[in-house]
């Protein structure tokens, strides 16, 4: 009974949490500087009148939120008018009935954009952190069952080494390297393919995914062997270790049934919140390799002062993030009881 | 361990890649660029490469040729009346649309009257069919469209007006349609679309015109410029649309690829902007106007051109791949560029004694020079968008040469965004660098020195001229095309003259093609775009 109390109470901060990064998202992008419906374009062709009919379009025209007309430069507007004359209270009542509104960029619906990102990026995560995982935690335990060798000590440093490469610069040399090979440098899929059968098709795209999701395996692959490394080594020094032993229990037994269980702890709060934050963190690799993801409409969307876009998207990244951290929460009491929701 | 992980991705590479390939009948042209159409929707299109697909697609009135003329298209002959307001095309029979419906004047009428009455289109309302009063098809398949006024340049403002089948259009949103399905009548017909993925054109082998020998054109989105060069180097594309000039060199010693440089089609400029508004005639509706009171002295802007070596921007920015620059009219508009202008020449020494002349002198022995009354030194703002790639070297460029003046530069990037806020018509800056994408009629790009231009953001160097403002409405409508050239030409001379602005270079297209793949890529005109309709009707496999 208390553990579902809890639940809830937690699963109720998520969705104040959520609440609140509706709000901000709204006024974040609106502080920023310029004008959405000019959008840096330098073209003696757009005139003054176009620029009006978009902002009408984009509803800009209308007042941020009761008493302000705009927030950068603030400039104070009627306080007396219908809230749902506001640009703020519009975008609440629209999202509340799932919209999210047009691209001022590419005049389409925000959902139907990011629903078609989302899933490209969760397929370049989803392999990417599964074998990021498979070959950290062998990697890892490998190097803790054989710790103190000179293998341990050149796992080690291969991780940190890994670990610290910048994602950019790992993804160009990759890039480069791959391309020289004849894989695919750009996209998901060869153009042209869609009339191929299925699995002509699905071979294609996953040759496209060969350079991004090495480069992304790569880079976690060496904090994931880090965590299961020095975890195990402690979990390994424990007595009842070497209880285990002493019952006569041989290596790989102890290792199942006794070590790598709770030596996985730590290893799945790091996943559960890199998991969250991929979503957003992958902007380097999709930009790189072109993967049309969630990351690249992101930084296009920046670029472009997109509002509704960058709105949708990081609404969508705050919700991963949180939902992650809730699972990490959730999961963390059932593989260890001795953690007690509170 | 992580080599073996690295053999084992590449094993599972060459497995998979083994299984690729298919067949190889048909002849497709794999282009790659490094953007994306934004909308296909026309009316609601503002980048190129949307521009690019349509020209491709759609037809138009006329065809834009790659030095500068126009030659009609959809319609076989145009007669105008005599006071100049009323134009009468007849539109070619058997025209038929890509899904086999005819083309006829009544599409065009209502296309055009679509454009004329749809404000939110930003280009296609705002700027093109301003002069539109009245557009009927009649029996006889022509198109009468009375204009407001006689205007000289109406194959220009037609030719980005690309025709819409009435029998689809009718029926849908005109600003939310995102027109995938794209029915057009043009010599490539749309057949898969992905946005920021790829454009998979087919050949409308029963074009009127100008049917493509090829069978297939891709257009695929690289976002990496580094990537795009690479995948030409291996061949994964047969031509690409652009490449960091650093890419250049390299590609120039492949065997199999062709650099091509030259004018782009759309003429786009890059200057150095100066603030030389004057508070006392502030825009009042946000105008700030805090340019350094210097910057309003022709002899300074005059000293700053004589201290800027054009050829060295050029060399080191460019890579040598640029033509120097003198007005806003750059010399891809052909005939519009006024070649007869004199530069001023890179001289230090004579730039110092004009400073020298005009008061200019270090009065406080701090090694800036300072205005003739002592009030500031002249140090002066330098500002440029954050996204500019030219931008940074070209400012350390400038504080060294005009450091050889006494004169001292601050130099910050700017979010472009914020750089607009800061620019017009708000004038809250020195100098700026940025640049202008325009129409192949020099009309646009006239417009942004008139004092007209000041207060809608615009003009950008607050440049106010009474003479050069009755010119440029003279221009307006003179409908003798020498005549015309003459007034333009004379603009350009008063602009060049007051040293308005300096224009460092002129951008080029610096492209690539494939020369193992495709033969007939059109190279030898003034200006060089291998996506443009020019080429891809014309290109055939290499046998």
């Amino acid at each position: 009974m208390d553990r579902t109390r809890a639940i809830l109470r937690k699963a109720a901060w998520s969705v104040f949490t959520i609440l609140f990064v509706i709000i901000l998202n709204f006024f974040l992008f609106r502080v920023l500087p310029g004008d959405p419906a000019r959008a840096g374009i330098r073209d003696p062709r757009l005139n003054k009148d176009a620029i009006e009919a978009l902002r009408v379009r984009f509803g800009l025209d209308k007042p941020v939120i009761n008493c302000f007309e705009t927030l950068n430069p603030v400039k104070l507007g009627d306080c007396a008018i219908n809230p749902m004359e506001t640009q703020f209270f519009i975008y609440v009542r629209n999202l509340l009935q799932g919209e999210m509104g047009f691209s001022y960029h590419t005049n389409r619906p925000v959902v139907d954009i990011l629903g078609e990102r989302l899933w490209n990026t969760i397929l370049l995560i989803g392999v990417g952190q599964i074998l990021s995982i498979i070959f950290g935690v062998a990697i890892g335990v490998f190097a803790a069952w054989k710790a103190r060798t000179s293998l341990d000590y050149g796992a080690v440093a291969a991780s940190l080494v890994a670990w610290s490469l910048p994602t950019f610069w790992l993804a160009i040399l990759l890039l480069f390297w791959g391309s020289t090979i004849g894989l695919p440098v750009a996209g998901k899929a060869t153009p042209g393919m869609s009339s191929y059968p299925l699995l002509q098709q699905w071979g294609d795209i996953a040759r496209h995914m060969l350079l991004p999701t090495l480069t992304y395996t790569i880079v976690y692959m060496g904090e994931y062997t880090l965590i299961m490394r020095s975890s195990l080594l402690d979990v390994l020094s424990e007595d009842y270790i070497l209880t285990a032993r002493a019952k006569g229990l041989n290596s790989f037994q102890i290792l199942r049934d006794h070590a790598l269980k709770n030596a996985m702890l730590p290893l799945v709060t790091v996943i559960a919140i890199n998991l969250g934050f991929t979503v957003a963190g992958v902007i380097q690799i999709e930009s790189v390799f072109s993967w049309p993801g969630l990351g690249n409409a992101i930084y296009e969307a920046v670029v472009r002062r997109d509002f509704p876009v960058l709105q949708g998207a990081f609404l969508l990244i705050a919700v991963t993030v949180i939902l992650a951290n809730l699972f990490a929460d959730l999961t963390y009491t059932y593989l260890d009881p001795r953690v007690r929701v509170e | 361990m992580k080599q073996k992980v690295l053999y084992l991705f590449m094993l599972v590479a060459l497995v998979i890649s083994a299984c690729g390939g298919g067949g190889n009948q048909p002849a497709i042209v794999r282009a790659g660029w490094a953007g994306s159409p934004d909308t296909l929707n026309p009316g609601m299109a503002i980048l190129t490469e949307a521009y690019t697909v349509f020209e491709l697609v759609y037809d138009s009135m006329y065809d834009l040729n790659l030095d500068g003329s126009f030659t009609l298209s959809l319609a076989e002959s145009a007669n105008v009346s005599d006071d100049g307001t009323v134009w009468t095309f007849k539109i070619r029979d058997g025209l038929k649309w890509h899904d086999g419906e005819p083309l006829t004047a009544e599409d065009v009428a209502w296309t055009y009257n679509l454009y004329k009455d749809t404000p939110e289109y930003p280009y296609l309302n705002g700027y093109y069919t301003t002069y539109f009063d009245t557009i009927e098809a009649t029996d006889n398949n022509e198109v009468v469209l009375t204009l407001t006024e006689a205007i000289p340049n109406i194959e220009s403002q037609l030719v980005f007006l690309y025709i819409l089948p009435k029998h689809i259009w009718e029926g849908v949103d005109k600003l939310e349609y995102e027109n995938t399905e794209m029915i057009g009548s043009g010599p490539f017909k749309m057949a898969e679309y992905v946005q920021n993925e790829f454009v998979r054109l087919t050949a409308n082998k029963d074009h009127f015109l100008t049917p493509p020998k090829v069978d297939e054109v891709i257009f695929q989105t690289f976002e990496n410029q580094d990537a795009l060069v690479q995948a030409i180097k291996t061949g994964q594309v047969d031509m690409i649309t652009e490449m960091p000039n650093t890419a250049a060199e390299s590609l120039k010693t492949d065997e199999n690829i062709e650099l091509v440089v030259g004018a782009p089609l759309s003429p786009g400029v890059t200057d150095i902007i100066f603030n030389q508004t004057d508070p006392e005639n502030c825009p009042p509706e946000g105008g700030l106007c805090t340019g350094h009171p210097a910057l309003r002295d022709r002899n300074l802007r005059l000293a700053l051109a004589h201290a800027t070596d054009k050829q060295k921007l050029i060399d080191v920015i460019l890579l040598g791949l640029g033509n120097p620059g003198l007005t806003l009219i750059p010399d891809g508009l052909g005939v519009w560029y006024n070649d007869t202008l004199a530069d001023y020449e890179y001289d230090t020494a004579k730039a110092n004694r004009i400073l020298d002349d005009a008061g200019y002198v270090d009065a406080d022995g701090d090694g800036i020079r300072d205005m003739p009354d002592g009030s500031r030194p002249l140090t002066f703002r330098l500002n440029w968008p954050s996204d500019s790639i030219t931008a940074p070297r070209m400012s350390e460029l400038l504080a060294e040469m005009w450091g050889e003046l006494g004169i001292s530069l601050e130099p910050q990037a700017v979010d472009p965004d914020a750089l607009t806020a800061q620019c017009c018509p708000a004038f809250d800056f020195d100098i700026m660098l940025w640049g202008w994408a325009s129409d192949p009629d020099p009309s646009a790009l006239l417009y942004v020195y008139t004092s007209e231009a000041v207060p809608t953001g615009s003009s950008e160097t607050g440049y106010s001229n009474p003479e050069y403002d009755d010119l440029y409405a003279k221009q307006q409508v003179e409908l003798n095309f020498d005549a015309r050239k003459d007034i333009v030409w004379q603009m350009q001379k008063i602009v060049h003259d007051d040293v308005v602005y300096i224009i460092p270079f002129y951008d080029a297209n610096v492209q690539a093609y494939r020369t193992d793949r495709f033969t007939g890529w059109v190279i030898d005109q003034a200006k060089v775009e291998l996506s443009d309709i020019t080429s891809l009707v014309l290109i055939e496999p290499v046998k």
